[in-house]
């Protein structure tokens, strides 16, 4: 064997060893030629080399049929990503829609494919009367591919298709579309057309509509609540020419917003041209003064303090005179002076009610008020869910005024949360435009009162509306108690008597355990204007309270709230057995 | 050495290792063929399918806001007021169990003399209280939520 040099390698054996091995191939066919058998080296080669691209070519075809069989054909459908705006449907508790993506069509022209533009022109116009002709002419007379007008459904899209004009063409838009209008208008909220929820549940819940694969997303409102009581806030606001409205309904146990309404309400399909001012979602996101509801917080307030109970007599004979104040009742004729707790609630005594908040004491109302959530925005996943307005301190006036529900402005859905504290037990949770799963418990809360507070204050709302001011909110059968209330409105800083904010809080059904099912019912109705039937009055007990019994009788039974119709029950006369205001639990 | 015979074996002056790989290849390269031919095919139909079914998913969707449309409690309440309904009133919402009560109420406020029987009248007299059962809440627990 001729040594040819040697294979140098400095770092290690296995290069030199390495070289040697490449050197034997590379002198293969001198040691043939030296064996007298060079053929054999050749047909070695080549036999190598058809084996290599042998073997490559078999993975090759591998590789090739693997790929066939078992790549995702049609995967580019699966890797397209959904529209930019996509966003998930939004449904009520039951399933039915709310708001959803639809497929719109926009229309694009490009004027080099257009020979006979008058004609395209006005054709064009005739079958979208919404293009500004302005706009048209400026596209016709450009010289690239414009956009002219969205939002068209497939069946307009067809009728223009049909047309056959040169030059049309049509591109996919996702659109959103709430189906029902102004139903819900106000608690659904709307979307940008970027897909970007501005208001309501839409801005609310946005993140989940948004997300990748959502399904549909259930609110806890209930499609047919919400229609009831949209319908009788229509009806109430019209009726009385009020200048706006508010609806709500909740359910106590589980905190659940049934219905949310706002009056005048809005069409969110036509969201942009709407003035912003009907947009307001007044349930969440404006105050006011509450006027005689409050007393619902000021008795569970004195009574589970244990400064007074239901028989505690205030003297109401006279008007309460405070350092640059002077309470009176609206009510002349109370019986005598001396009221007990139980008649200063059914009277609406302002009077009884200033003395009660006194003998409590500043100390006990903040405290009370405070966990009631009356001094701070309601806890809701509403953005528009407002702060109050509170006074800089709780004086004795303050004291004295907070009590029948003025010196304080809140918003509907804070009254509506603290009051569901006062109906359920006494537990404060926040309200929730969530669905809970069926046999989900609520959201935990904190216990502001003691169990036989509430049970002593649903007797008082009920017998309220027995024997009381909220007579013309009974249905027969359903146990309805309720509270009225009618604030005066400031009006460039002076109580205006001739606005009043009207407003009935009713609770249904009264009896049953704590732990029950158990409704809340809101109708208020700002600056209503007096009728012939009302009397020229504009008082919470004739404005708000039908409504709320209207919206109570159409309601129940689709709650699933058995009519019990006791003896003598001929719709507000239902006695109410003095012994059970005691509070114990039945 | 047999290793070397399977290389040195000829048929018809070529060697048999050399048609064996010629026919393995060509297999090879018929089987690629088949399989993307039919893989592609079946592909092209998996796309077809896929959009078709995105097509429906969108007119779906259209239906879906047409119903809903079409459901609204406001159209529904328009509706029920053309002809004529109205909610349930305290008189109408009984149990099973109190209608014997309800009937003899009835009665003692409008008593009939009952007709002479025949069986014309006692079927369709049958047949009015079957379908009054059959309309009642009562007989619908469904129909008082």
């Amino acid at each position: 064997m001729t040594t040819v040099g040697s294979f140098h390698n400095p770092l290690s054996p296995f290069g030199r060893w390495v070289g040697r091995g490449l050197w034997w191939i590379e002198h293969a066919f001198e040691r043939a030629r030296a064996s007298g058998r060079a053929e054999d080296d050749t047909r070695l080669r080549i036999f190598c080399v058809l084996a290599l691209f042998g073997a490559g070519f078999v993975v090759l075809g591998l590789g090739a049929t693997r790929a066939a069989l078992f790549s995702h054909a049609g995967g580019g459908a699966e890797f397209a990503q959904p529209a930019a705006n996509a966003r998930a449907d939004l449904v009520d508790r039951n399933g039915q829609i709310l708001a959803v993506d639809v497929i719109h069509w926009g229309v694009y022209v490009d004027p080099h494919e257009i020979t006979r533009k008058p004609m395209v022109r006005e054709a064009l116009l005739e079958a979208l009367p919404a293009i500004a002709p302005a706009k048209l002419d400026k596209i016709l007379a450009g010289d690239h591919r414009e956009f002219v007008i969205g939002d068209l459904t497939p069946e307009a899209r067809q009728h223009i298709h049909d047309l056959a004009l040169p030059g049309i063409s049509f591109e996919e838009e996702t659109a959103r579309d709430y189906p029902l209008g102004p139903i819900g208008a106000h608690v659904i909220g709307f979307a940008s057309k970027d897909g970007v929820g501005i208001a309501g549940a839409e801005r609310a819940f946005d993140g989940v509509l948004r997300g990748e694969g959502g399904g549909p997303a259930p609110l806890s409102i209930d499609l047919r609540v919400q229609g009831a009581l949209q319908d009788e806030l229509q009806r109430a606001g019209d009726m009385f020419h009020a200048h706006g409205g508010v609806g709500l309904v909740v359910n106590v146990r589980t905190g659940e917003i049934l219905g949310m309404a706002s009056y005048p309400s809005f069409d969110p399909n036509a969201a942009a041209t709407t003035d912003p001012a009907v947009m307001v979602n007044h349930a969440a996101a404006t105050v006011y003064e509450p006027g005689s509801v409050m007393k619902i917080f000021t008795l569970a307030m004195g009574i589970d303090a244990g400064v007074a109970t239901p028989d505690t007599l205030f003297d109401v004979h006279s008007p309460l005179v405070l350092p640059g104040q002077t309470i009176h009742d609206f009510e002349a004729d109370k019986g005598g002076g001396m009221l007990p707790l139980k008649e200063v609630f059914t009277h609406s005594s302002n009077i009884g009610a200033a003395r009660l908040g006194l003998l409590a004491g500043a100390g006990n109302m903040e405290h009370y008020f405070r966990s009631f959530g009356l001094f701070s925005a309601a806890p809701s996943e509403l953005r528009e869910s407002t702060h109050p307005i509170l006074p800089r301190k709780l004086s004795q006036n303050i004291v004295a005024t907070m009590a029948f529900g003025h010196a304080i402005s809140l918003s509907p859905l804070a009254m509506v949360t603290g009051m569901s504290a006062v109906f359920n037990g006494g537990t404060y949770r926040p309200l929730t435009l969530h669905r809970l799963a069926p046999g989900q418990a609520p959201a935990p809360g904190r216990q502001v009162i003691q169990p036989s507070t509430s049970r002593t204050m649903l007797n008082l709302m009920r017998l309220n509306v027995t024997d009381g001011t909220g007579r013309k909110a009974d249905i027969v059968g359903y146990r309805v108690g309720g509270k009225t209330g009618t604030a005066t409105k400031v009006v460039n800083h002076r109580y205006d008597v001739t606005k009043n904010y009207a407003s009935f809080a009713a609770v249904f059904p009264t009896d049953g355990p704590l732990n029950a099912d158990r409704y809340v019912v809101m109708i208020a109705l700002d600056e209503p204007h007096p009728t012939k039937e009302t009397g020229g009055f504009t008082t919470g007990a004739l404005v708000s309270a039908p409504a709320a019994g209207r919206v109570i009788e159409r309601i129940a039974p689709l709650l699933g709230v058995q009519r019990i119709v006791l003896p003598g029950d001929t719709g507000g006369k239902a006695p109410v057995d003095p012994a059970s205001l005691s509070g114990e639990e039945r | 050495m047999i290793l070397a015979s399977i290389f040195k074996r000829r048929v018809r002056g070529f060697r048999v290792i050399d048609l064996t790989a010629f026919v393995v290849v060509l297999a090879l390269a018929f089987t690629v063929y088949a399989f993307k031919t039919f893989a592609g095919r079946e592909g092209a139909n998996i796309v077809d399918v896929e959009n078709q079914i995105g097509v429906e998913d969108k007119r779906v969707r259209l239906l879906r806001a047409e119903v809903a449309t079409l459901e609204s409690p406001d159209r529904m309440e328009r509706l029920a007021g053309a002809i004529g309904l109205k909610p349930v009133g305290v008189d109408q919402d009984v149990t099973a169990e109190a209608l014997p009560q309800v009937a003899t109420a009835k009665r003692k406020l409008q008593p009939v003399e009952a007709p002479a029987p025949d069986a014309a009248s006692n079927q369709a007299a049958s047949n009015a209280t079957d379908d009054a059962a059959a309309l009642s809440p009562a007989a619908d627990p469904e129909a008082r939520r």
